[in-house]
């Protein structure tokens, strides 16, 4: 959970890219590392933990900085989890302390049984770590919009975004960086929109 | 689900406190605590050479993955993490339910002296988390100046 800390004036955030294997979760990152505009002294460092061919192992990890609100900077930190089946054990681990989701789904037709797969996953997952789906802020990315055989959106939002809440989703080719700042951004509201009209600054 | 308290300046001090007094008795490198989701909390020592915020990700990750292996094999008493390296060592071992304590040492200095300074440092700093804790379990910070519905600032493109 969100950590903040009034000696150095920090408010820290942890964001999780989740989905199905080769979804784009690591492209994601790898696109906000390269296309973001610098906003503090030195560029942030993408960590991949991957195997030999580039599938996400353990966690890919950026920490970027926002912006600076009543004198706190917004430090977030974006994690991707490995999407492979089998290893849901390291995806529970990625989520411990999570503050925001990104689904990131796969647009294809044949994907679309991975994604509710994954999905009721996310939900498991974040249930043993005592965690409710509905207390923590998330937003869907259907990805790959650029690919011919796509599934249309009002399908994915059937499949995925039919609850009693709808989230935000957007449409993305996160190999181009489309839609990528817009999910991004999407979900820091929402999440930065949890801790507005609190009472009392908490710093001494 | 109970989190790590959110931290006042005078929590931050008596957690440096514990740090420096640690690594001046165990002639340690670095020391962190972290949060076992991965922040970096508060550092002493050396900050310099190390890309620290990496670092506390990257400890958290491996400390749990190890719980993880404790409990398959049915081992209560998994609790830390130490590698021995040629210039640098490291040992990550738990403080309480939320946090960790991540040391960084030159590789000539014993993990048996580290580990047994690092007893009383783990104890300090958990009775300060505590202490925070039954402060203010569910404290937050004020953002109302922030204007949420232009999402658009947050994180800009390059042009």
């Amino acid at each position: 959970m969100a950590i903040i800390n009034a000696a150095t004036k920090e408010l820290q955030l942890k964001i999780v890219y989740y989905g199905p294997g080769m979804g784009g979760k690591t492209t994601n990152l790898a696109k906000v590392h390269e296309n973001m505009q610098p906003n503090s002294n030195s560029k942030a460092k993408l960590t991949s933990l991957a195997t030999g061919s580039d599938r996400t192992l353990f966690f890919d990890f950026l920490p970027v900085e926002a912006m600076t609100i009543k004198g706190f900077k917004t430090k977030f930190q974006l994690y991707t989890v490995p999407g492979q089946v089998i290893y849901n054990a390291t995806r529970q681990l990625v989520l411990r302390g999570v503050d925001g989701i990104v689904f990131v789904a796969d647009s294809q037709y044949e994907k679309m049984g991975e994604n509710v797969e994954s999905f009721k996953n996310m939900k498991d997952n974040l249930k043993t770590l005592k965690l409710d789906i509905a207390n923590i802020p998330y937003v869907l990315q259907y990805n790959k919009r650029d690919l011919p055989n796509v599934a249309p959106v009002e399908y994915m939002e059937y499949l995925l975004n039919s609850g009693p809440v709808q989230v935000p989703a957007f449409q993305g080719c996160a190999h181009k960086c489309e839609g990528v700042f817009e999910t991004l951004n999407m979900l820091t509201r929402l999440l930065l929109g949890k801790y507005i009209n609190k009472n009392a600054p908490q710093y001494a | 689900m109970s989190t790590l308290p959110q931290l006042y300046e005078e929590d931050i001090h008596r957690l440096d406190d514990a740090l420096r007094e640690f690594i001046q008795r165990s002639d340690a490198t670095t020391a962190m605590v972290i949060d076992k989701g991965g922040f970096l909390i508060t550092h002493q020592g050396d900050s310099n050479s190390f890309d620290l915020t990496t670092m506390a990700a990257l400890a958290s990750g491996a400390y749990l993955a190890n719980q993880t292996i404790a409990n398959l094999v049915n081992e209560a008493n998994f609790d830390s993490v130490y590698q021995q390296g040629e210039t640098h060592s490291m040992l990550v071992t738990n403080i309480d339910e939320f946090c960790l304590l991540q040391v960084i040492f030159r590789a000539q200095v014993g993990v048996g002296a580290v580990k047994y300074h690092a007893g009383p440092a783990r104890e300090a700093i958990a009775d300060q988390l505590q202490l925070a804790q039954q402060r203010d379990p569910e404290g937050g910070l004020d953002l109302s100046v922030l204007n949420c519905a232009d999402p658009s600032e947050f994180f800009k493109r390059k042009e």
